[in-house]
């Protein structure tokens, strides 16, 4: 049971490292940022290959599953993505709102300015 | 006399706004039409009119991509302002607001009112679920911010050059219309309602269900964040 959730695991770690290297090659994250995928995602296989150093961790920070710290880092690694890609979407939006507006009111402006 | 001109916000509605505007190319005020980004032909038909029309009459922008019935009449009213209207009426573009009810909302104007909201008769010809809809919304924003509009969503409505440098929103979609009223209430002005005539001509357009949540999840959220 569990060598199939590793596999499973595993498999998954893997795309998503092959996935950051093509976002890379397409430079649609730069080296910094694949750096640190890069390393995430090793990280995880490590973790993933051999669960028991995930356990001395767990027991480090007082949880008695490492299933439970796993998920609870996972949380804390997610919320804050989704938090500032939020972030970063309102701002295009406004950005993008700003710039069609302006767009549209040349005409009126330019017209103003021949006046 | 009082300069006022007509802002219209159109999407998609090749099929409704060149009636509209032969129809409003009688009056002599100036209109402002803001195609949003259409995917069909309104901008064609109404640039075809435009140059029927005497210059200056009939001005058309466009929006590059669409941004929401917010987005379009900020533009719209942007222009309006910059060419100097002293207040602009808003129309919608599917001919559902009746031109014969304008001089309601420019003598309401005249008498001094900085805001005018058109109030369809919500009673005979709105679907149910509309009306509804719409009556839950009035009393809850009139509980929360303290001004009752009998028509919270009806999009025939006049306000002037004052009015709208306090009551500029930031909703680009069709939560405009709620936002503009909690503005109007929270800056005290001069406002009234006139009764208007609404024929819905597509009820799949418009405030949908989901918009309507979205719009309450907004009500809520400038109620405890402003």
């Amino acid at each position: 049971m569990i060598l199939g959730l590793q596999i499973i695991a595993l498999v998954f770690t893997l795309i998503m490292v092959y996935f950051t290297y093509l976002h890379y090659r397409r430079n649609e994250v730069n080296g910094i940022e694949a750096l640190f995928l890069f390393v995430s995602w090793i990280g995880a296989i490590l973790i993933v290959l051999f669960p028991n150093i995930f356990s001395t961790f767990s027991n480090a920070v007082a949880i008695s599953r490492p299933f439970d710290l796993a998920v609870i880092g996972g949380f804390m690694f997610v919320i804050p993505l989704v938090y500032s890609s939020y972030v970063r979407t309102k701002r295009l939006e406004k950005r993008i709102e700003q710039y069609v507006r302006e767009e549209a009111l040349k005409s009126v402006t330019s017209r103003k300015n021949i006046k | 006399m009082m300069n006022v001109s007509i802002v219209i916000p159109a999407y998609n509605e090749s099929k409704h706004i060149g009636a509209v505007l032969n129809e409003l190319k009688i009056t002599k005020l100036p209109i402002i039409v803001v195609d949003d980004g259409s995917r069909d032909s309104t901008f064609e038909i109404a640039e075809k009119i435009s140059r029927e029309c005497p210059s200056g009459k009939l001005t058309i922008l466009r929006h590059k991509i669409n941004l929401g019935k917010g987005g379009a009449l900020k533009t719209g009213c942007d222009a309006a302002f910059s060419i100097g209207s002293d207040a602009i009426i808003m129309m919608d573009a599917d001919g559902q607001h009746k031109v014969s009810d304008l001089p309601k909302f420019i003598q309401a104007l005249e008498k001094g009112f900085d805001v005018v909201f058109g109030s369809r008769n919500l009673k005979f010809g709105v679907p149910l679920v509309r009306f509804l809809g719409n009556k839950c919304a009035s009393l809850l924003i009139s509980f929360l911010y303290g001004i009752y509009v009998s028509d919270l969503l009806c999009g025939y409505r006049a306000f002037t050059k004052k009015a709208y440098k306090k009551i500029q929103w930031q909703s680009v979609g069709y939560g405009v219309e709620t936002e503009m009223v909690i503005k109007t209430g929270e800056s005290y002005f001069k406002c009234c309602e006139v009764s208007v005539e609404t024929v819905y001509y597509d009820k799949f357009k418009g405030v949908t269900v989901l918009d309507a949540f979205g719009i309450l999840f907004n009500v809520l959220k400038w109620r405890l964040f402003r």
